[in-house]
């Protein structure tokens, strides 16, 4: 058996065409990237940066305007291929007239498995994500939390080798989130490939592995989640006292935030500028009370990547 | 593998209608309509079989034919715009499974409907002492037939389209099919050659709905020859898988957003 790569994308592109005059809306822009088989993946980005259209181009449910994806080096089409991949979409909608263990069972059978292990798996799923009680109850009942859980049950049934989750702890409860979390994890264990769509950046930074950062279509970073933060990580974060409003905001910029902590002050500023910074605050009468070295956040990098590329929200329209 | 995902999409289909009010409400309301429809009208002794049947295959007739119109046009659309088919035809199915399968849990809806009339339609025959006939099993029959050909036209139609286009489609094909036969007697009528060929080419390419309705024969209790069902049944099956195989072709290429 060759390795292949869990996922890996050449120029993968999607242009949806919108309104009267068929306006262009680049939803994903050549995408080339490789995802290694037994990580969990995230694909970070603002709301309408491309991320479920990504998901969808390797699921089939959209063809490509131009590139190409392979699932366990199998194409999109190949719908043997999808036997090895369990899908959780964005907002699931299961069928509403079907129980929650109805559904998780026809989705069992459409993933290939019959008999005893059919049956023994959707027990086991339904379980896992906690629906035990609420498994003979029609979906049409649920609340938004029962139905992720009954969908992400449905995209564990068959053990995938690789799980595709889109937004996976949207309209979910604080315990829900933990649980969906940990069955991340406990999967990953198991060899299992995850590809974690979020927009939530705890979540990608407490579970992944690596990361992309998506924003208007196109990855504007991707690494490891250490990496990413090393490549950063040289902030500092000053603490100083007896110096007044005026002195502060004349140092504020782009690159050094001040927040006020009661008498003090705490000001984050790249590592570089911390000499002038120092210095003014000395020139100024300051006392310096704490100097201390920072790791960026994942929520820095993203906001900066975000500043960077210019805009917040939605793709490139022509 | 690809028969199993069929079947149990097929069955899952047949569950859906039995769980929907819709169906309920109407299946209802069909019970309601052949019984009153037939009570409702003064008829003579003399006439009394005949207006039974005439008025009972006729609510049947219109009843199954706008049961498979709403069922057959609303099925894929709905699934695409309820978002219900993403995780579907994500699983290792073909796209053309999912139509195959959704095809015949819609089909098999219907047969058990038209059924279920066609026995109640026979009780009521045999309560009002009049003799039941093998034309009026041909004419349920027939009902049937026609309902998988325009089910076929509704799959083929709602495959590409929206909810909206596929039902004006087929209602129109509808209409256009049971006037096959009279556009073919007018073709043979016409004496300008180019009418002549369009409106031919028209009887041949339409599905002959008419020529899969015995409802007439019954209320005259006209025979149907075997050879005449045999052919009836394989135009019908020869048509249907036409406009599946259309239907299919045309869903493979399709994004779902
Ligand atoms: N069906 C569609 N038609 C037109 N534009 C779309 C469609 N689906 C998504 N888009 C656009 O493509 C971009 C990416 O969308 P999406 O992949 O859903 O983003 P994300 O999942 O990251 O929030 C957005 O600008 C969105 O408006
Ligand atoms: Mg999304």
């Amino acid at each position: 058996m060759s390795t292949h790569a869990a996922i890996t994308t050449a120029g993968l592109a999607k242009t949806y065409r919108v309104g009267f005059w068929g306006r262009r809306v680049l939803a994903l822009q050549e995408t080339t990237l490789s995802i290694a088989a037994g990580q969990i993946y995230g694909l970070l980005g603002p709301n309408g940066a491309g991320k479920s259209t990504f998901i969808k181009l390797l699921l089939n449910l959209i063809q490509p305007t131009a590139g190409s994806a392979l699932v366990f080096g199998r194409p999109p089409t190949d719908a043997e291929g999808r036997a090895q991949v369990g899908y959780l979409p964005e907002n699931p909608t299961p069928y509403e007239y079907l129980t929650g263990a109805e559904f998780v069972r026809l989705a069992g059978v459409l993933a290939g498995l019959r008999g005893t292990e059919l049956e023994q798996r959707v027990t086991e799923v339904i379980g896992l994500v906690g629906m035990s009680g609420a498994a003979g109850l029609q979906i049409r009942r649920y609340s938004k939390g029962m139905t992720q859980r009954v969908s992400l049950a449905q995209a564990l049934v068959a053990k995938p080798k690789l799980l595709i989750l889109d937004e996976p702890t949207s309209g979910l409860d604080v315990l829900g989130r933990q649980l969906i979390r940990e069955i991340i994890l406990e999967q990953r264990r198991q060899g299992t490939t995850v590809l974690l769509c979020s927009h939530i950046i705890p979540d990608v930074e407490a579970l992944c592995d690596r990361v992309a950062v998506v924003i208007g279509g196109k990855i504007l970073k991707e690494g490891s989640v250490a990496e990413l933060l090393e490549q950063d990580a040289s902030g500092v974060e000053l603490t100083v006292s007896h110096v007044d409003e005026a002195t502060v905001n004349a140092m504020t910029s782009a690159t050094v935030t001040a927040s006020r902590l009661g008498e003090r002050w705490l000001l984050r500023l790249d590592e570089g500028q911390s000499p002038a910074v120092l210095r003014r605050v000395l020139d100024a009468g300051g006392r310096v009370v704490h100097l201390q070295r920072t790791r960026y956040s994942l929520e820095d990098l993203f906001v900066r990547a975000v500043k960077e590329s210019g805009r917040s929200v939605g793709s490139t329209v022509e | 593998m690809r028969a199993r995902a069929i079947l149990a999409l097929a069955l899952n289909g047949f569950r859906e209608s039995r769980r929907n009010r819709v169906t309920v409400v109407v299946f209802a309301f069909a019970f309601a309509m052949i019984f009153l429809a037939t009570f409702a009208l003064g008829f003579t002794v003399a006439t009394f079989e005949r207006v039974l049947t005439d008025v009972g295959l006729g609510v049947m007739g219109i009843i199954t034919a706008v049961l498979t119109v709403f069922l057959g046009v609303g099925l894929i659309p709905k699934e695409i715009e309820r978002r219900t088919i993403f995780m579907i035809v994500s699983k290792p199915i073909r796209r053309s499974d999912f139509i195959l399968g959704r095809y015949l849990g819609n089909v098999l809806t219907i047969y058990a409907i038209v059924a279920m009339m066609a026995v109640l339609f026979y009780a009521q025959v045999l309560v009002e002492g009049a003799p039941l006939r093998a034309s009026h099993v041909v004419a349920a029959f027939g009902l049937m037939l026609e309902a998988t050909l325009l089910s076929a036209v509704a799959f083929a139609f709602a495959a590409w389209s929206s909810q909206f286009v596929a039902g004006v489609a087929t209602i129109g094909l509808y209409f256009l099919g049971h006037m096959a036969g009279d556009l073919f007697r007018m073709a043979e009528r016409q004496t300008e050659p180019f009418a002549k060929l369009v409106m031919k080419g028209m009887y041949y390419v339409l599905p002959n709905l008419g020529r899969l309705d015995f409802k007439l024969r019954a209320t005259y209790d006209d025979a149907t020859s075997a050879a005449e069902l045999l052919g009836a049944t394989t135009y019908t099956l020869a048509y249907t898988a036409l406009l599946l195989t259309i239907a299919c072709l045309t869903f493979e290429r399709r994004d779902f957003k």
